[in-house]
């Protein structure tokens, strides 16, 4: 079984050999961090880490075309603030990890949406394919082809919220409901514009992938009413689209709580959720198979809290996830990107302990790290407040 | 005249609404400190039961802290002449390293909304200026944020600082974000948690009043 058989018959609850070994990476401080203890420098962590072929997505530009232009505007030492390509004016850590303060937006109301974004969302323009695109479609049509690979979906909220700020993209809302819809509906068309090539050429496609993270700690950022009345029926109209070209497993990167939104994507044809971040609010893969039963499929669930932990710790989460892992329908990864509070040693013993276990230790695993690597034990005292909650 | 209007926009988040029965209100002979205690702050209080509750969401949150906010404008010149005190004083910032913004601004907008002077010292905030606006504001309450895992040792490490400086005891401190647990908060010596902005408003009334 190839981890493209694999990853098919995991998400369609069928038979086969063993669960797809995935992750979601790590922040840049992560590597930064493990370099200092044995991560050979600008290593392919893929491959370091022996990860089953992964997110491989078609390099179709579906988002701002042209982008803005990037522009560095002051230097503060350890941070930065930066114009980027939404037209965010944002103080962003030079060598840090945290989200960006966001300071200004070019996007602030219709006058600002005609001018300078409406246009940028034409989905048919051909620059949104890469000049080598005629053989990246070949390769990718190749019958024989052993990997997994998605589509991108897009973002009907994230793009949104990330182009104006929450606060003003909240208050839009209210302000002047019928911009807000006429923008995911443009937003909604430039998506579906983009990918229908793609579609249509024939490639068969094992996954849409889509981005929000419009959930955090106490739920989602916008309220369900504007949800289902704005939002269900335009990620329909994108689901609908992909299911006449036999993609039915639609991936979203929702972050956070999500459980007040998860019925309403469900009935939207969103049916892949991730990360499924534990958090503080204690979320859990094996109660959403529960509540929501097959309908629901899932990727992540594992917390980083436990990655942080000790060793039996880590085993014992492992262990509690196999069912789910064995029934199908579920990838556990991390809940997020690493960070850089996991001890490179402990990552390495979780995926170790997960190719043992949801790998059944079958002999087309690749190994996790070089032999005779030596590494630090993690300080159990440094991260003890990670536990329990 | 019937003020419940008042309350009424407040809940809604009409902002316009607000403004014109505030200074039509004000016209009549309406006290300010009345036109706060006795509609808007309670307006502000349901609009944080609701968001609680899951029947108001961060939107509907927003638009009522500017309604507030936009009402505050005028009332609250009024309320200094008039030698009103708010009911405390708080602190917030986001912690050193840390540069996100929108819970401690959700924060400061339900604080303020409920009666509280605000005092946001912004995002990437080191203990060193935590401990100087004490001394600047006579501040009751430190409210800090946190995002990361990584950064909310910096929470402990802004306790540790006020202690070194001898007035730990002068000030309450609350903590929250989203990796933050009551558990963290006890564990370095915080005096309270909460994981929404609403509830840190009762939070802090609880550490005012206590």
């Amino acid at each position: 079984m190839n981890a493209r058989e694999r990853f098919n018959a995991t998400m369609h609850y069928l038979p086969r050999d063993r669960s797809p070994i995935m992750d979601f990476g790590f922040w840049s401080e992560t590597l930064v961090t493990w370099e200092r203890y044995g991560l050979p420098p600008g290593t392919d962590t893929d491959a370091f880490f022996g990860m089953d072929p992964q997110w491989i997505v078609a390099p179709i530009n579906s988002h701002l075309y042209p982008a803005f232009e990037h522009v560095v505007l002051e230097d503060r030492g350890e941070t930065e603030i930066v114009r980027d390509g939404d037209g965010v004016t944002k103080e962003q850590g030079k060598f840090l990890g945290s989200i960006p303060r966001h300071m200004d937006h070019v996007l602030k109301d219709r006058e600002s949406w005609e001018k300078e974004f409406r246009w940028r969302l034409d989905g048919r323009q051909p620059e949104r394919y890469p000049h080598d695109w005629a053989s990246i479609q070949q390769r990718f049509q190749d019958p024989q082809r052993d990997y997994p690979i998605g589509i991108n979906a897009g973002s009907l909220y994230g793009w949104l919220r990330n182009w104006m700020g929450l606060e003003a993209i909240s208050m839009l809302v209210y302000d002047d409901p019928a911009l807000f819809e006429e923008m995911v509906e443009v937003v909604t068309d430039c998506i579906i514009d983009s990918m229908s090539p793609a579609l249509e050429s024939g490639i068969q496609f094992d996954y849409a992938l889509m981005w929000e993270d419009m959930c955090y700690r106490a739920g989602p950022l916008l309220s369900p009413a504007v949800f289902k009345r704005v939002l269900v029926p335009n990620f329909k109209r994108i689901t609908d689209t992909l299911a006449r070209f036999g993609v039915d497993v639609v991936i979203t990167d929702c972050d956070g709580e999500i459980t007040q939104l998860l019925p309403l994507w469900l009935e939207s044809g969103v049916n892949c959720m991730f990360p499924l971040e534990v958090g503080a609010w204690g979320a859990d893969p094996v109660e959403f198979r529960k509540k929501y039963g097959r309908d629901l499929l899932m990727m992540g669930g594992v917390g980083k809290r436990v990655l942080a932990g000790p060793k039996e710790q880590i085993r014992a989460e492992v262990e509690r996830l196999a069912p789910l892992v064995e029934d199908g329908g579920y990838i556990p990864t991390p809940d997020h990107r690493v960070p850089p509070d996991v001890p490179l040693d402990n990552y390495i013993y979780y995926l170790d302990t997960a190719k043992e276990i949801w790998g059944k230790g079958l002999p087309n695993l690749l190994p996790t790290a070089p032999q005779g690597l030596e590494l630090p034990k993690a300080d159990p005292d440094r991260y003890s407040w990670h536990l329990g909650d | 005249m019937d003020l419940q209007p008042l309350y009424d926009s407040v809940l809604i988040g009409d902002a316009k609404t607000t403004r014109s029965i505030v200074e039509q209100a004000l016209a009549e002979g309406v006290g300010p400190q009345q036109l706060l205690d006795d509609y808007m702050i309670p307006a502000m209080d349901e609009v944080g039961r609701r968001f609680e509750a899951n029947e108001y969401f961060v939107p509907e949150l927003l638009i009522s802290a500017r309604a507030m906010k936009g009402a505050l404008e005028i009332l609250r010149p009024l309320l200094a002449d008039s030698g009103s005190q708010t009911i405390g004083r708080v602190i917030v910032g986001t912690v050193r390293g840390d540069l996100h913004d929108i819970g401690k601004n959700l924060v400061a907008a339900m604080l303020e909304g409920g009666g509280f002077e605000v005092v946001d010292l912004g995002v990437d905030v080191p203990p060193e200026k935590f401990i100087e606006s004490i001394g600047e504001t006579n501040a009751d309450i430190i409210a800090m944020s946190a995002l990361l895992t990584t950064t909310m040792p910096g929470m402990k490490t802004t306790i540790e600082a006020l202690e070194s400086a001898g007035i730990r005891n002068n000030v309450k401190v609350i903590i929250g974000g989203a990796p933050v647990t009551q558990r963290y908060a006890d564990e370095i010596g915080a005096d309270g948690f909460s994981d929404n902005a609403s509830a840190a408003v009762r939070l802090c009334r609880d550490l005012v009043n206590a």
